[in-house]
């Protein structure tokens, strides 16, 4: 392989794990506080959605964005009463949720594109960071990434700092491990996994227009393809840490760009093999790698007082 | 080793169980789907005054996709075995507190080893029906492996079986897009390169024989088939040591691994069954209506099984109602979108509604039960 081609697999990795390391983030985070959200790959679809007819009506692909994480969140509101206040199974509803949006997003596409499908839509636009950008044959390669890539690193970093060195961060993670000592303390158990649900949407929201404008700069029906479960797989992979998390998420990144590259390469994979592969290594991560006793203790139980 | 779950997981999962709960009850638990499919459908019919299609129109087209014909009212009744398969498959697993969503992949590999075995298992000579049952055999052992999978992960490892059984649907899926991809699997000879990715037809003697012999109502025997399973899982769940033996193991898997019930076996053989069930079902499709394998030939099937299972709230008989209403739904859809241009995804709306209808009602049907 040469560097070209290395560089290239590298930025194409990066840019296919962005989806996953928004949404998987926002989940882990979710699932500290002992909510299981299904309904990421519905939420995803969502915001793809919603950012991709928000960008083509307004031509402005920030307005776009804008709308798409607004239209996630009566999803994740809708999911966050099931999993809380009406102390629904968690997986059921998610499930729930992730069918009418694939119903519901097909539809409305049907009806407002309709003949015009595969309508040009603005996208995010690309920006290279100035020292990393300069590196001989990798600069562009690697690091000329949408600014939502960049936007998302930022978030993530900040994510961990509250998570690690706030009591907000305690808190949330109580939530999930001691519900009860958290009601104890005075804070609402509910309310805290109301919020994280809400936030686990916004992320999921990022994530899902990152799929359509940011990547593709269309929208096809069904076009997360299980990109939600994949984040969901990513966060058990990690052991619920952040570390973790993200690094599984450039596994399974890198394991789609295979997809483009070997082909480039020469080295004849059958392509539904490939395809299959990340499904295949988080099934693996899944199944081998890591213990349930790493999960959060109530994660998926509804909070009784 | 087998890991046995922690004790707080059994105790917290009383929403699955609710859905588990078995027989005839009746009340809330028949009540509240009624009202689900009601308020669903209501919803259903706003959204085609809102797309701005004629209601009445698009309710003769579905009429009309549904009962307007000897054909398709077959077709609709064979669309519902295939839903109910899955559905009896996921009560079984349910009852065991195992939720199997992977009815989608396990209709795959049931459709590709159907296929591959009624094409090229030398099948097609075989007297007494053989040369359809050993390929519904192999579905069966196809799926059974499928389902037995997330269960030996599951046994082994721990790992819930719905992200299991979901990652292996993909798996499933994208396994069944490489059969009819490459002509080293069961892609059809290419003669030139317009050649479809599809496997050849399967020969007439391993197609599943029609119950009057008349292609003008193409009912075929998986109606007999899914009505003698749907005999067999309802006193197996009801009647059975075996039945019993899920029961206990999904209301405490621990009490009952220390009073002599495999907790392991038990997970393998209930997620086993749901997968065979699965495999099963995509052989009815295949033999029995499609005849060539084909990329996305269950797609949706799986998951509208998944819904009629939860429906059912662990009922036979729930299984079988939501699946006629879902077979007939389905076909009544693709007809308003041929006729009245109201698109099918109108079904996979009122679907999802009715899910999340009934998941946010569980609590409300405990404490009206509880009274």
């Amino acid at each position: 392989m040469t560097w070209e081609l290395f560089a290239v697999f590298l930025g194409s990795s990066i840019r296919l794990a962005t989806p996953l390391l928004l949404a998987g983030v926002g989940e882990m985070v979710s699932e500290r506080a002992g909510v299981l959200n299904m309904s990421i790959e519905g939420m995803m679809l969502t915001a793809a959605f919603a950012a991709a007819v928000g960008s083509w009506a307004t031509g402005n692909p920030m307005l776009g964005l804008l709308i798409g994480t607004i239209a996630v969140q009566p999803v994740a509101l809708l999911q966050a009463v099931l999993s809380n206040t009406l102390r629904a199974n968690q997986i059921v509803s998610g499930i729930g949720i992730n069918i009418l949006v694939l119903g519901a997003t097909t539809l409305a596409y049907r009806e407002i594109f309709g003949a015009r499908s595969r309508a040009e839509i603005p996208g995010l636009t690309k920006v290279k960071p100035p020292l990393l950008g300069d590196i001989p044959v990798f600069g562009s390669a690697v690091f000329e990434q949408v600014w939502l890539f960049y936007a998302g690193i930022a978030l993530i970093v900040a994510t961990a700092l509250v998570l690690r060195y706030t009591s907000i961060g305690i808190a949330i993670h109580a939530a999930g491990a001691e519900p009860k000592a958290v009601d104890k303390s005075g804070l609402s158990v509910t309310r805290i996994r109301y919020g994280c649900v809400l936030f686990a949407g916004f992320m999921a929201s990022l994530a899902g227009a990152f799929l359509s404008i940011g990547d593709i700069h269309t929208f096809t029906e069904g076009m997360t393809r299980g990109a939600g479960y994949l984040a969901i797989a990513s966060v058990i992979f990690g052991k619920w840490k952040i570390g973790g998390t993200v690094l599984a998420c450039l596994l399974f990144g890198a394991a789609t760009a295979l997809q483009f590259q070997l082909p480039a390469l020469g080295i004849a994979v059958p392509n539904a093999l490939l395809i299959m592969l990340p499904y295949l290594l988080a099934l693996l991560a899944v199944g081998g790698l890591v213990g349930r006793q790493l999960a959060p203790a109530t994660l998926g139980e509804p909070y009784r007082r | 080793m087998t890991t046995l779950p922690p004790q707080p997981e059994a105790a917290a999962n009383t929403a699955a169980r609710t859905i588990a709960t078995s027989g005839f009850a009746i009340r809330p638990a028949l009540l509240v789907p009624v009202l689900a499919v009601g308020f669903a459908a209501l919803i259903g019919l706003a959204l085609i005054a809102v797309i701005g299609v004629s209601v009445p129109s698009a309710i003769a087209a579905f009429v009309d996709g549904t009962l307007g014909s000897p054909y398709a009212m077959a077709a609709s009744i064979n669309r519902s075995t295939v839903f109910a398969l899955v559905g009896f498959g996921f009560i079984l697993a349910n009852r065991a507190n195992l939720t199997n969503v992977g009815g989608e992949g396990q209709i795959a590999v049931g459709g590709i080893a159907a296929t591959a075995v009624a094409l090229y298992g030398h099948v097609g000579a075989l007297p007494l029906g053989l040369s359809f049952i050993l390929p519904m055999l192999a579905a069966v052992l196809a799926g059974a492996l499928w389902g037995a999978l997330a269960a030996v992960l599951k046994v082994k490892s721990g790992t819930n079986e719905v992200i299991s059984t979901l990652l292996l649907s993909f798996v499933g899926v994208w396994l069944l897009y490489w059969c009819v991809q490459s002509p080293a699997l069961l892609r059809k000879p290419m003669t030139s390169s317009a050649t479809l990715p599809e496997s050849l037809e399967i020969p007439d003697t391993t197609q599943l024989p029609l119950l009057t012999g008349d292609y003008s109502f193409p009912l075929h025997i998986g109606l007999p088939i899914t009505i003698v399973i749907a005999v067999v899982v309802a006193v197996l769940l009801s009647k059975t040591v075996l039945g019993l033996r899920l029961r206990a193991v999904g209301l405490n898997p621990v009490a009952s691994n220390r009073a002599g019930i495999s907790y392991a076996r038990t997970v393998i053989f209930a997620l086993a069954m749901a997968g065979a069930l699965g495999g099963l079902a995509g052989a009815l499709m295949l033999l029995g209506e499609q005849y060539t394998l084909k990329d996305g030939f269950s797609s949706g099937y799986g998951f509208d099984g998944l819904v009629a299972g939860l429906l059912s709230r662990g009922s036979v008989t729930g299984v079988i109602a939501a699946s006629l209403l879902f077979g007939f739904m389905r076909s009544g859809g693709i007809n308003m979108e041929m006729v009245a241009a109201v698109p099918t995804a109108l079904v996979v709306v009122i679907q999802g509604l009715i899910v999340i209808t009934l998941a946010g009602a569980t609590l409300f049907i405990e404490r009206w039960e509880r009274q």
